[in-house]
């Protein structure tokens, strides 16, 4: 049974980061069978795993032979330890509509049969918030039946995962959709892990995973590769291996209670972020 | 734009060099302007509310602008001179912002409970509500949950959504995704029935009794997708006037149980029978259209195929007298006559392959929509293999590629094969033309005529004959001819 997981979360918190490293993980460290779709426009979900940046997106593909002649073979790359990855790509910065995009991308995913019988996990990398109905395309029906929001100690990062929650509850009764829990890729600040366990057990989830922050995963990066390519006997790796084998045995999906603004203000004066 | 400009052109080379290798006198090519002046085909959505009126019980509910249902029900309505029910959830920029799911569920709401008697609501998407990603699967979760089992218990009700965003493909892709979900909501395994399925693509009701007519001689029971008969429909002594499609959800249900499918338009249907195939093993046949003498007799030989039944001795005799009335056409009047065909690439294929047999000759094919899949269809194939004379098959085409040809005197024609939209330029450069196709509103009777059989080859090479003699007769060409034939 292959298990459908969305990440969601504020821009620039590490989405891909992490999706790529948890998928290096899973198939690394797990043995898992896996598939990332990113469904960021700028099309940089996957060049940790490919070892650069994918050279022709769906929406390319589409574009440039029609949509009857998009094929799997066309747009799907495998990388480090037989992921499969393909990009969505979309339009350029403030012209056209990305959600479309993302819309279009799974749909011709979908009728082509990319996501075989034989995987274990499907990563749907989503670009930041849940601005519109495209973006919640991988959490309709069929798609994505479980999300992960990433965040980290920041007030924005809260507000972000919170808002994003909004969005989730709203999917949850059509869809069917649930919170898996949230993601902390550590910034280093003050109260950080009180806090996110304080917000998490709020709107009613768990921190699956508390990631610390580790410059080899920059290194990583600069080599365009996730950390357990890299060097799986470090530290980080280990982190890696842990959220991936906490997710493996996830049990708690939730539909989350998201806070009101002024919870969320108060939660936010009582760890002392507004100094 | 520039981006936009630049691929376009890659496409086009790109098929130019197809064509370079596989044809000297036939080039396959896409539209090179861009923009349409004036379109051959309308949008996806139209598609498949031609399909939902095909079945019983069904009203289909356009979710989108009001526009989408009005102009379409229009269009087909003045083709079938009939009424009957597509509803619209009217969206709005409220909704169009903040999303117009609200509005379906609403719709859908009022539609039961306006309609009693209504089984199937398919939920039609369109390019707005495509575009602002509203979640209709969710919207059918829900309702299956809630609305249905709470105010609506006692009754057997059924919610699908077909997605036809108008931006892709044409009412012909519409149509062909619409016959699919249907088939794919409803299709269940349960004992074989020993039936046919028949897909018979966007015809006419004319076409759908010759259709049965040639399943009846051959004593072969069928499912036929779509029912449409009655939309030739009676007024009855009471007054009473009723059409509708007679296509029921069991009929829908049992195609899963029989022992073959025939889908005779490959762009019509051909997704639905490979559905069926792949989900229950069901034996496939796509094409051909059935349309002139060989294609018919092909059409025959695959019901032979997948029935065992024997092609009876009356349809031997109704070829016979086919073959008789063409043959006194044909050479003396048809032979050599230019012919420009557009519409439905099924259509315009069966009728090219026809005009072919009849010794005529189709100098330009126009397909309204850019499908990059129709280099690969043999029949296009075989026709561009075949032709030892000039022939252009355009798709993405619009009118202006016709009227164009025409006004440069790069082509001359001697007739006009197509729908009603283009009797304009029938009309200006008084060119003959037989209205066929998908709508023809501007003669009477149009859709109760069949194209497809022994008799829709009949009744098609007559009505090309007398539109030649009547043109021979108003520019005084030969008229005189007639009057010793």
């Amino acid at each position: 049974m292959t298990r459908k997981v969305a990440i969601y979360g504020k821009g620039g918190i590490g989405k891909s980061t992490t999706t790529q490293n948890t998928a290096a993980a899973l198939a690394h460290f797990h043995g898992k069978n896996i598939f990332i779709h990113g469904c960021d426009p700028k099309a940089d979900s996957t060049r940790l795993i490919l070892g650069g940046q994918m050279q022709e997106t769906v929406m390319d593909s589409l574009r440039i032979y029609g949509a009857e002649k998009v094929t799997v073979e066309k747009v799907v790359r495998t990388g480090f330890k037989g992921i499969r990855c393909v990009e969505s790509g979309g339009p350029e910065p403030g012209v056209g509509c990305a959600g479309r995009g993302v819309i279009t991308a799974i749909d011709l995913m979908e009728e082509n049969e990319a996501y075989t019988d034989d995987l274990d996990f499907i990563f749907f990398d989503v670009l930041g918030d849940v601005v519109c109905g495209g973006f919640a395309m991988p959490i309709r029906d069929g798609k994505a039946q479980e999300v992960y929001i990433v965040a980290s100690g920041e007030m924005m990062a809260i507000y972000a995962a919170n808002n994003i929650c909004k969005g989730l509850v709203k999917y949850a009764k059509q869809s069917g959709v649930r919170l898996g829990g949230i993601i902390c890729n550590s910034r280093n600040v003050d109260g950080e892990r009180e806090f996110l366990e304080e917000f998490t057990a709020a709107i009613g989830t768990q921190m699956i995973h508390f990631v610390p922050r580790d410059n080899i995963v920059q290194k990583a990066e600069f080599n365009k590769k996730t950390v357990t390519e890299f060097d799986d006997s470090v530290n980080q790796a280990h982190e890696y291996k842990k959220l991936a084998q906490n997710i493996i045995d996830n049990q708690m999906f939730v539909i989350p209670k998201p806070l009101t603004m002024d919870e969320l203000e108060k939660m936010v004066v009582k760890y002392g972020l507004c100094d | 734009m520039s981006s936009e400009t630049t691929s376009s052109e890659a496409m086009s080379s790109e098929t130019c060099e197809i064509e370079a290798c596989e044809s000297k006198f036939c080039q396959l090519k896409a539209k090179e302007r861009i923009g349409t002046i004036n379109p051959i085909f309308t949008c996806q959505p139209a598609g498949a509310q031609f399909v939902s009126i095909g079945i019983k019980d069904c009203i289909g509910i356009v979710h989108g602008g009001q526009g989408c249902v009005m102009f379409v029900r229009l269009l087909i309505s003045q083709h079938l001179k009939e009424s009957f029910e597509l509803a619209s959830s009217s969206v709005h920029e409220d909704g169009a912002v903040f999303g117009a799911t609200g509005r379906v569920e609403q719709g859908i709401d009022v539609l039961l409970e306006r309609y009693p008697h209504v089984r199937v609501i398919p939920i039609i998407t369109t390019c707005s509500t495509e575009i602002i990603g509203d979640d209709c699967d969710g919207v059918v979760n829900k309702l299956e949950e809630e609305l249905l089992p709470v105010k609506y218990g006692d009754r057997d009700v059924h919610l699908l959504v077909i997605k036809t965003p108008s931006f892709v493909g044409s009412m012909v892709s519409g149509y062909d995704i619409a016959v699919r979900d249907f088939v794919k909501k409803f299709a269940r395994k349960t004992e074989p029935n020993g039936k046919l399925n028949l897909i018979t693509g966007w015809v006419n009701p004319g076409d759908v009794k010759e259709l049965k007519h040639l399943l009846a001689e051959m004593d072969i029971d069928a499912t036929v997708l779509f029912e449409i008969e009655d939309f030739d429909s009676p007024v009855m002594p009471d007054g009473s006037a009723v059409s509708h499609g007679n296509t029921t959800i069991e009929d829908l249900q049992d195609t899963a149980n029989a022992l073959g499918t025939i889908a005779l338009n490959r762009y019509e249907g051909g997704k639905a029978a490979q559905f069926l195939q792949k989900k229950f093993k069901l034996p496939t046949i796509i094409g051909p259209t059935p349309i002139g003498i060989r294609n018919t007799d092909t059409f025959l030989r695959n019901l032979k195929e997948m029935t065992g039944k024997p092609i009876p001795p009356s349809l031997v005799k109704e070829r016979g007298i086919a073959i008789d009335a063409l043959a006194d056409l044909t050479h003396m009047f048809l032979a050599d006559k230019k012919v420009a065909i557009y519409g439905n690439p099924d259509l315009v294929i069966g009728l090219a392959e026809f005009c072919l047999d009849l010794e005529m000759k189709p100098v330009l094919l126009l397909l309204g929509d850019d499908n990059s899949s129709y280099g690969d269809d043999p029949r296009i194939k075989a026709i561009q293999d075949g032709v030892d004379y000039p022939m252009e098959i355009v798709t993405n085409a619009d009118f202006w590629e016709l009227e164009r040809r025409i006004k440069d005197g790069e082509i001359e024609l001697d007739l006009i094969l197509g729908h009603s939209k283009g009797r304009f330029v029938s009309i200006d450069y008084s060119i003959p033309m037989v209205r066929v196709g998908f709508p023809t509103y501007d003669r009477a009777g149009m859709y109760r005529h069949p194209v497809v059989g022994y008799g829709g080859a009949t009744w098609l090479a007559e009505q090309m004959a007398n539109a030649l003699f009547t043109d021979m007769e108003y520019k005084k060409n030969k008229e005189w001819l007639l009057n010793v034939w």
